[in-house]
């Protein structure tokens, strides 16, 4: 078996497919993670402003309306809520949770991840270990304890994911963290003078940036999913605070009566979920040839 | 024996290779020289057509009568191994870090030949032996990380030769070894081809290296082959500038006496350096960084054919009377 | 006259220092450069040779031995005055595509070490000069290392080195992975800065075509032990060592001449 150089394939001269030009600039996964993403932003920003119904407003006369009814795009809730109304908002509350959680976690964790790759192995090993005994951490536990400690809600949601996160994050940067540090590049700043703080800051971070916007859209999803998870078990912010993942938990026992209060949050987790998902492979896709020009991922 | 006529690779709007006529015979060994962007690698592997998707080929390439492009893919995989098989550049990385020497070999053989467990064990340790690595029975147990580079390149060659090929093609084997470990591969390859009659391949962007081996040189520039003939024509009557620079491009270490002399002294130099894909210049493609270049450049230059099966593509050849650069 | 940098009984190793078991890389190495030569620094791989020039030029710090530099410890030199010991040696590396930061331009790139050293922002005259030195024009300076080949990139890593007019350069198989026609014109501009700025050149290969061309003297390297040195025409010509002789061998064996 004689061993083949990178990624090449055997040419079938009998079928010469014309192999079309490739002219994509953009893989489907970047557009349509973008799409569905700016969807999910643009929902969450505009309930500041405006939304169909007055959220706080209760009407049981009109309890339970299925989709398609007079005024109702989506239908009604159990105490006669417009859905469309309650899912925008429950869209906000993920945003904020989601961001705040992910840009803080990300921002330690990345920081902490390139400390560690810079210290002497010594210190190194011992710290990495650390590094993936918080990755071994499971994520829900850690939230439901902080939740008995702290009480339901954001705050205690957003640091359960912050602890969650933040390991994942370092171990993410630890790698290719450790591989620029060993570049012609970075001896080269040495060899003239520079500090490790300025090396770390302006060479290894801006080339592992790319690394990290796409472990930040990934992290989003995983965010959104953990405060639906968390809503869902009751744990998460409380009524009357809208979230998905409480929407579903209560449109259990109606799942008869009125199954359309199920389908729509779950169908919002899904999509947002999916196109933070879809978003963090299209950007990998476009920013890896680019990269891999010039060096590391 | 193998006879590559009117080859052409083309990926996406960009001419890879484009060679009129190659010819290997049997038990000879042929140097394929050129630097990044000659094409020569891409030569090589349209042979045993281990090529991109994206790559089209046409033209056609005959091995002992067959034509290598028409063939299916599995026909092509029993030809690969087998009758033709090939060395790469870098041992480490062709080798299954996770699989015993032996094992590895034996793998390769059995993919072509039934065998008994007995007689395989047998043909492992002399493979083994013939590509000269001492204590067989040791390194057959051992996993390629135990193994220097030198040796991982012997057990390469060993898996290679296992089922009798008759053209091995190498396409930089020696580049990531030391020179001394150079000379022994080296060396080992010419036995190996002279023993079996077996035909090499030997691609390589050294000069020196080619010579060493090879019977015969190509030089190949731009995916032209612009001249080939027997290894003393080419070194000492090169006809081709390009040739002629490459020669000179190269330090070598001169006689003792004339060492001395050639401290500080600067090497001649190919002004410019390989244009992109989809940059060559038309006509011939090396005019824009010939000294030589005329109008009739612009067009291609036809193949002169000297005695001794020299050929080149030039319009403004340096002539018999001209010596080799000597830099 | 005083050589201008020295090591008496360097030893180096990597790792732990208490750990006994870790193998030396320099052993009881002893040399002399003088100012203004040209030293070839040959070896095979494993030899130690580029972890010589590293702690020559005092990015690494050796556990035994001295090392000077212009008649002063180079310890000495790194507690009290490492940005004269910098900004006195640099280094040209071997891959031109790794020793430039990728996102960096090539202007940002070559201002680097006068921002570092001197604390100053080269204007783009300076910068312009720099790369007009090593044959590359400045519409070069605004892009990016992808966009450059690699024979260009490994002119501006020189460029780069010499933007603080150091005395010593210290080469780290500068051609090596470079085309063979874009090496000849590196080792000719090499030759051509190394007269025009009076440097010390001190260069690691493996190529003894290449050393026997840019080097006076040589010193060969076997498993961190300097075997044989002296002037490069003699141990060339004439090597004493075995193993030199084997190198030479060797190297004849694949050479044009």
């Amino acid at each position: 078996m004689p061993p083949a150089e990178g990624a090449f394939r055997t040419q079938s001269a009998q079928s010469k497919r014309r192999r079309r030009n490739r002219a994509t600039k953009y893989p489907l996964s970047l557009v349509l993670g973008a799409v569905l993403v700016s969807s999910f932003l643009l929902v969450a920003l505009v309930s500041f402003f405006w939304t169909p119904y007055d959220p706080a407003k209760i009407s049981v006369p009109d309890r339970l309306l299925p989709p398609g009814s007079d005024g109702y795009l989506f239908g009604t809730d159990k105490l006669g809520r417009d859905v469309v109304t309650q899912l925008m908002l429950g869209a906000r509350n993920s945003l904020y949770v989601s961001v705040l959680s992910t840009t803080v976690a990300i921002t330690i964790g990345a920081l902490f991840g390139l400390f560690v790759a810079g210290l002497r192995p010594f210190w190194q090993g011992p710290l990495t270990r650390m590094v993936d005994v918080g990755l071994a951490l499971p994520g829900i536990l850690v939230a439901l304890v902080l939740a008995t400690k702290l009480g339901p809600g954001n705050e205690s949601a957003i640091l359960a994911i912050i602890i969650w996160f933040i390991p994942v994050a370092a171990r993410v940067t630890i790698g290719p963290a450790k591989q620029i540090l060993a570049l012609d590049y970075v001896e080269a700043a040495f060899s003239y003078g520079r500090t490790r703080r300025f090396v770390m800051l302006n060479h290894v971070l801006p080339n592992i940036a790319p690394l990290l916007i796409v472990l930040s859209s990934v992290m989003f999803a995983a965010a959104i999913l953990i405060e639906a998870s968390l809503a869902f078990l009751g744990v998460g912010v409380q009524p009357p605070t809208p979230s998905w993942g409480r929407f579903l938990s209560e449109a259990q026992p109606l799942l008869e009566a009125a199954p359309y209060l199920m389908y729509f949050p779950g169908m919002a987790i899904v999509l947002t979920v999916l196109g933070f998902n879809l978003l963090g492979d299209g950007l990998r896709t476009i920013l890896d040839p680019q990269q891999a020009r010039t060096g590391i991922i | 024996m193998l006879e590559i006529r009117d080859l052409s690779v083309t990926i996406g709007p960009h001419q890879i290779v484009r060679i009129d006529a190659l010819d290997i015979a049997m038990g000879e060994r042929l140097g394929l020289v050129g630097e990044s962007g000659s094409g020569k690698t891409m030569t090589a592997m349209s042979i045993i057509r281990l090529l991109p998707d994206e790559a089209e080929v046409s033209g056609s390439i005959t091995f002992d009568g067959r034509s290598l492009l028409d063939c299916s893919d599995s026909e092509m995989s029993k030809v690969r191994g087998k009758d033709i098989a090939i060395v790469f550049q870098d041992p480490a990385r062709a080798l299954n870090p996770m699989m015993r020497i032996g094992r590895q070999i034996a793998e390769g053989i059995r993919l072509h030949m039934k065998m008994s467990k007995e007689k395989l064990q047998a043909k492992v340790l002399s493979l083994l032996a013939q590509v000269q690595l001492p204590d067989p029975e040791s390194v057959l147990r051992r996993y390629p990380h135990q193994l220097s580079g030198g040796q991982q390149q012997r057990v390469l060659i060993a898996i290679a030769i296992a089922c009798d090929p008759k053209l091995l093609i190498a396409d930089e084997p020696t580049t990531a070894l030391d020179v001394t470990v150079q000379e022994e591969i080296l060396r080992l390859l010419v036995s190996l081809s002279e023993q079996r009659r077996m035909s090499l391949l030997f691609v390589s962007h050294d000069l020196g290296v080619v010579r060493f081996v090879c019977d015969r040189i190509a030089v190949a520039y731009g995916g032209n082959i612009v001249e080939v003939g027997p290894t003393d024509e080419i070194v000492d009557h090169p006809q081709h500038r390009y040739t002629s620079a490459l020669l000179g491009a190269n330090p070598g270490i001169p006689a003792s006496e004339h060492i001395e002399q050639f401290v500080g002294q600067r090497l001649e130099v190919i002004p410019g350096s390989v244009p992109a894909q989809g940059s060559f210049p038309v006509g011939c493609r090396f005019r824009n960084r010939c000294d030589a270049a005329t109008e009739q450049c612009m067009s291609e230059p036809a193949v002169t054919e000297l005695a001794g099966g020299h050929r080149f593509h030039c319009w403004n050849p340096l002539g018999r009377s001209v010596d080799a650069a000597t830099g | 006259m005083r050589p201008l940098v020295e090591a008496r009984g360097l030893h180096f190793r990597y790792g732990k220092q208490r750990s006994a078991e870790a193998p030396w890389t320099l052993t009881d190495l002893s040399l002399q450069i003088r100012s203004d030569s040209t030293l070839g620094i040959v070896g095979e791989s494993g030899s130690g040779k580029s972890t010589l020039i590293r702690v020559l030029a005092g990015l690494l710090n050796h556990q035994q031995g001295d090392v000077e530099f212009d008649g002063r410890d180079i310890r000495d030199w790194l507690t009290s005055s490492s940005t004269d010991l910098r900004r006195r040696n640099q280094i040209v590396f071997q891959s031109p595509r790794r020793s430039l930061d990728p996102r960096m331009s090539i202007g940002r790139s070559l201002s680097q070490p006068v921002r570092a050293l001197d604390h100053r922002k080269p204007n783009s005259d300076e910068l312009a000069g720099w790369l007009d030195r090593v044959g590359l024009g400045s519409e070069l300076l605004k892009r990016f290392p992808h966009q450059l080949s690699g024979g260009q990139l490994q002119r501006v890593g020189i460029a780069r080195a010499l933007s603080v007019n150091p005395d010593v350069l210290y080469a780290d198989e500068p051609v090596s992975a470079l085309d063979v026609s874009v090496q000849a014109q590196v080792l000719n501009l090499l030759m051509d800065v190394r007269v025009q700025l009076g440097l010390t050149l001190v260069m690691v290969s493996h190529d003894l075509g290449v050393v026997s061309r840019l080097c006076e003297d040589v010193v060969v390297l076997r498993h961190g032990v300097i075997v044989e040195h002296g002037r490069a025409a003699d141990v060339l010509a004439a090597p004493q060592h075995p193993y030199t002789a084997a190198l030479v061998q060797a190297a004849r064996t694949v050479s044009l001449k």
